[in-house]
């Protein structure tokens, strides 16, 4: 344990904690903005910075260990005067446009400027600097003019999608984020996760799916699990007016944290998709009873004999049954396969074990994620 | 919409031999990129395949590629350099801006000419780099003569100043510095043979009671440095010179490799003894590749004589040095920044701790020293830690090499003890300022350091910001010193007379500081690019009400905020500046 005091208050911290996760831990509140729990902190967008007392310069308190007797202010005149004027030289090359911003609301660096009542300085590019929604791929829309350089994506790609699409290019004021050698995202190998688009504080990448579509305060989240795999990531479905008009990471998801693929982070248009099926479909010979037709005779197709019509779960279910049993009946159980799907749970898969092994009797089961 | 079907293709041959031949390891990707560079060759596929054959992520690469100023992702023809240094510009007291059209017009078709932070050629301003070839003086009138060959003239100093004392500068024009024979002749490595005589426990004892500062600048004492890396029970160790000499007004290091490279191999080699570390590496800017060779030649030179290598002198201690060469970046003189581009990463600075003592290069413990301090360690071992201590009486011991430039008689670099005042530099060793030329400031350290005016030139230089007791440092007692002693910085001083504007000076500061800022930081990397805006204002005659002010709040907001040395010194000539020609801006901020 390592004795420290933050803003007065004596605090026991643990040894090799940063300032910031004594804070934290404390309810103490430090602002931050390049720092995430998820990632390795970097500590270069200075909106930490805390006052040690005897320290020549302010501290970064995301990267600053914790030592005995060390005292702390958070908030000091110094601290938050120096905040601000960093928020202020970010603004001053943002563009001043959160009132048409797509992320306006659930903004990490307006919700800064708010709390440390900074505006953009007269002076500065105010977000003209380089070419809106720059890169064609279809999930991730890319306005560098909204970039802070916290390089939380840079982290993100590397760090939890293991990916390295995104890094550092040019230097000084010039610096920029760019994928790969320059390239667009795809070509930079981009698996199209979202990782970064999620840890993105501002605009600068956001959704291009659902862009100009919600707001977040007029958006109800619903938190549920993915359908898409077995692996049970949950996130949160985006709700408005009654349809999904999006998915967001959920950060307390306990499975995968702000992670996912990108069938679960975009494939979700199926959802009201027109031609989604939403009850089950049979061929129409087994709705009548028929004996099965050959296909190769016109007649049968003719009279619509192949068709898909659509019936009740109970009447569907009953052919299947009825299918299953008779051809156990006739041909034995081994004559009966079981494949059995990634999407569904654990305990679904358990199920259809059971109904193979036991019910219909046969060990020939299999799973999709073989394949 | 870009969806290529991706087909596996292996590495362009051409460029996977040239990764192997450079090591193969990320180490090398900036190798790779200059030797691309200067076939023409660098793009995105040709970066997207070095990173392949060095099996690294193309952004890795990319980010190497546009970091540093040497590389360059056009078409270039053969490259000339016109150095914008502050130095530079004080030469040629035209508008910087017009400096690159002026020679372009005068050397024609067959060169590029890029604009460049300062060169490292101060005492030969005006400088410019033709390819690999440092020039200078040369003014654009003489392009046609630069385009044939002609280099300027070389700085002599064989003479010793009256009043110098020289230790490390001592053989300059003596010793031949490309043939070792005559640097053995001249007594050179007889403070490698006396150290591997004892024990290298003796040899850290010597240096650390010798009080040997650091000369890069900060001048935390080299013994304890190394203290640190020896007590570190990890191998291997490193040695890392730090040769990125990049300051504006600063040519010191240029001068004593050019000089005499073996003194800096031998000053190398006992640091390695002593720290029990097995290989060193000189990172040298990428400007000086004419020094550079010149190491090479001496390192392959000491190699034959056994003087490096396995079992150096019949004794179990073996070595290696090797020399890596930057490729334009200020930064990456400040040590962390440097371990990362010899690393081959971006050369931006590390987050501390760890110090490179405990986690430097490849992670291991490094000592990184500047190359004057690796200098002056033959000297000291060889005639004893008494013997440095007693070249001065000033608290701080042994010389120093200085360097004067500006507006006085005869500028250029001398070797003295410590304890001058900037009246002595000004007068005893660089002769008085220049007929005609009444002193108004100058600028002491280096392009980081303080701007002092008349009043203080009396006042005592030294480490002013040298280690106190532990890291804490008292902000207060710094801020009343800097009024009464003058920070040695790394030694160099630039005197301007009643010509020179503060306000004008100050910008062309700014600019290189905004030019060579990494962009990591938001403080440094938004707060130097606006300095500069306003201070471009200020010197057009565009001044607003307010500008002042606004300097001094992105000055303090720098030095607080900044997440490494740059950005927390380029306050020190803002604030100084601000405070005794407040009178000038406020001039300028009125002017319409």
């Amino acid at each position: 344990m390592v004795n420290i005091t933050i803003n007065g208050q004596s605090i026991q911290a643990e040894a090799g904690q940063t300032v910031l996760q004594a804070a934290q831990a404390h309810g103490i509140e430090v602002p931050t903005l390049c720092y995430h729990k998820d990632l390795n902190p970097t500590g270069n967008c200075r909106m930490c910075i805390v006052e040690v007392k005897g320290g020549r310069f302010l501290q970064a308190a995301c990267v600053t260990p914790v030592w005995e007797g060390m005292e702390i202010q958070t908030h000091s005149e110094k601290v938050t005067k120096d905040r601000k004027l960093t928020l202020e030289l970010m603004l001053a090359n943002h563009p001043q446009d959160c009132i048409t911003c797509d992320v306006s609301g659930e903004c990490e660096l307006q919700d800064l400027a708010y709390e440390y009542k900074a505006s953009a300085p007269e002076w500065g590019s105010k977000g003209t600097r380089y070419p809106v929604n720059s890169d064609p791929n279809p999930f991730i829309r890319v306005d560098m003019n909204r970039c802070i350089l916290c390089r939380r994506c840079v982290s993100a790609c590397a760090e939890i999608q293991v990916r390295d699409v995104w890094g550092v290019a040019k230097r000084g004021f010039d610096e920029i984020i760019v994928a790969g050698a320059g390239t667009t995202m795809l070509e930079a190998r981009c698996e199209s996760c979202g990782q970064c688009m999620a840890y993105c504080p501002t605009g600068a990448l956001s959704n291009k799916m659902n862009y100009g579509t919600a707001r977040a305060h007029q958006v109800t989240k619903v938190t549920t699990t993915c359908s898409y795999c077995g692996v049970g990531c949950q996130f949160d479905l985006l709700v408005k007016n009654k349809k999904v008009i999006g998915v967001q990471s959920n950060p307390n998801s306990p499975v995968n944290g702000m992670a996912l693929c990108v069938k679960g982070r975009y494939g979700y248009d199926y959802i009201h998709h027109p031609e989604r099926l939403t009850k089950p479909k049979v061929r129409r010979y087994l709705l009548e009873g028929k004996k099965k037709p050959v296909i190769s005779e016109q007649w049968a197709v003719d009279s619509g004999q192949w068709d898909w019509v659509e019936t009740e779960w109970d009447k569907a279910l009953d052919i299947v049954a009825d299918k299953l049993a008779t051809t156990r009946k006739n041909y034995g159980a081994d004559s009966i396969g079981v494949l059995t799907s990634a999407k569904c749970t654990n305990e679904e898969n358990y199920l259809m074990n059971k109904l193979a092994r036991q019910v219909i009797g046969t060990n020939n089961i299999d799973h999709c994620a073989r394949l | 919409m870009t969806n290529k079907k991706i087909v596996y293709k292996p590495v362009d041959p051409e460029i996977e031999e040239l990764a192997l031949h450079h090591g193969g390891t990320q180490e090398a990707t900036l190798e790779v990129l200059k030797d691309l560079d200067a076939k023409n060759n660098l793009n995105s596929v040709t970066i997207t395949e070095t990173a392949r054959a060095l099996h690294l992520p193309a952004h890795e690469a990319y980010g190497m590629a546009t970091f540093y100023s040497m590389l360059s992702l056009e078409e270039r023809k053969k490259v000339l350099r016109v150095c914008d240094g502050p130095v530079c510009w004080l030469k040629k007291a035209s508008n910087q801006l017009s400096v690159n059209s002026e020679w372009q017009n005068k050397v024609g078709e067959d060169f590029t000419v890029e604009r460049t932070s300062c060169l490292g050629l101060c005492d030969r301003a005006p400088a410019v780099l033709v390819e690999d070839e440092q020039a200078g003086p040369v003014e654009a009138q003489n392009a046609a003569k630069v385009c044939e060959g002609w280099r300027g003239v070389q700085t002599d100093y064989s003479t010793p100043r009256k009043g110098e004392v020289r230790v490390m500068t001592a053989l300059i024009g003596k010793v031949n510095p490309d043939e070792i024979e005559s640097a053995l002749e001249h007594g050179l490595y007889d403070g490698l043979k006396k150290a591997l005589q004892s024990d290298p426990t003796a040899v850290l004892a010597e240096v650390e009671s010798s009080g040997l500062q650091g000369r890069g600048g900060a001048g935390f004492p080299v013994g304890r440095k190394w203290r640190f890396v020896a007590s570190e029970k990890r191998t291997p160790r490193y040695i890392v010179c730090n040769a990125d000499e990049s300051e504006p007004l600063i040519f010191k290091d240029r001068v004593l490799m050019d000089t005499n490279p073996h003194q800096l191999l031998e000053g190398i080699t006992i640091a390695g003894y002593a720290c029990g570390a097995s290989e060193a590496w000189i990172y040298i800017r990428g400007e000086y590749e004419y020094q550079a060779r010149r190491l090479e030649r001496a390192i392959e030179q000491a190699e034959a004589k056994n003087l490096l290598g396995e079992n150096i002198l019949g004794s179990s201690f073996s070595f290696k040095i090797h020399v890596h060469r930057g490729a334009g970046a200020y930064i990456c003189g400040e040590e962390t920044a440097l371990i990362e581009s010899l690393e081959g990463k971006r050369g931006e600075p590390r987050l501390r701790p760890p110090y490179p003592p405990t986690y430097g290069f490849r992670g291991q413990p490094t000592a990184v020293n500047n190359v004057e301090s690796f200098c002056a360690v033959p000297h000291i071992v060889k005639n004893g830690a008494e013997w440095w201590r007693n070249l001065t009486d000033d608290p701080t011991p042994g010389t120093k090499v200085y360097m004067v430039l500006g507006h006085v008689k005869n500028p250029g670099l001398f070797e003295a003890p410590f304890g001058l005042t900037l009246r002595e530099i000004i007068n005893d060793f660089g002769g008085g300022m220049l007929p005609g030329s009444t002193f108004n400031f100058a600028l002491c350290g280096g392009a980081a350091g303080t701007i002092v005016p008349p009043a203080l030139v009396d006042a005592h230089i030294d480490y002013s910001s040298g280690p106190l007791k532990g890291v804490t440092r008292d902000i207060k007692a710094m801020e009343k010193r800097w009024t009464q002693v003058i920070s040695m910085g790394a030694g160099s001083f630039l005197i301007c007379d009643q010509t020179v504007s503060p306000v004008a000076f100050l910008r062309e500061l700014l600019h290189f500081f905004a030019a060579e800022s990494c962009g990591k930081c938001t403080p440094c990397r938004v707060g130097t690019w606006r300095s500069l805006e306003i201070l471009n204002r200020l010197v057009s005659g565009q001044g607003q009400q307010g500008d002042t002010d606004e300097l001094k709040t992105l000055a303090v907001l720098m030095q607080d905020s900044s997440f490494c040395g740059l950005g927390q010194s380029v306050p020190i000539p803002m604030k100084s500046v601000l405070t005794h020609f407040g009178a000038e801006f406020a001039k300028a901020e009125l002017v319409k």
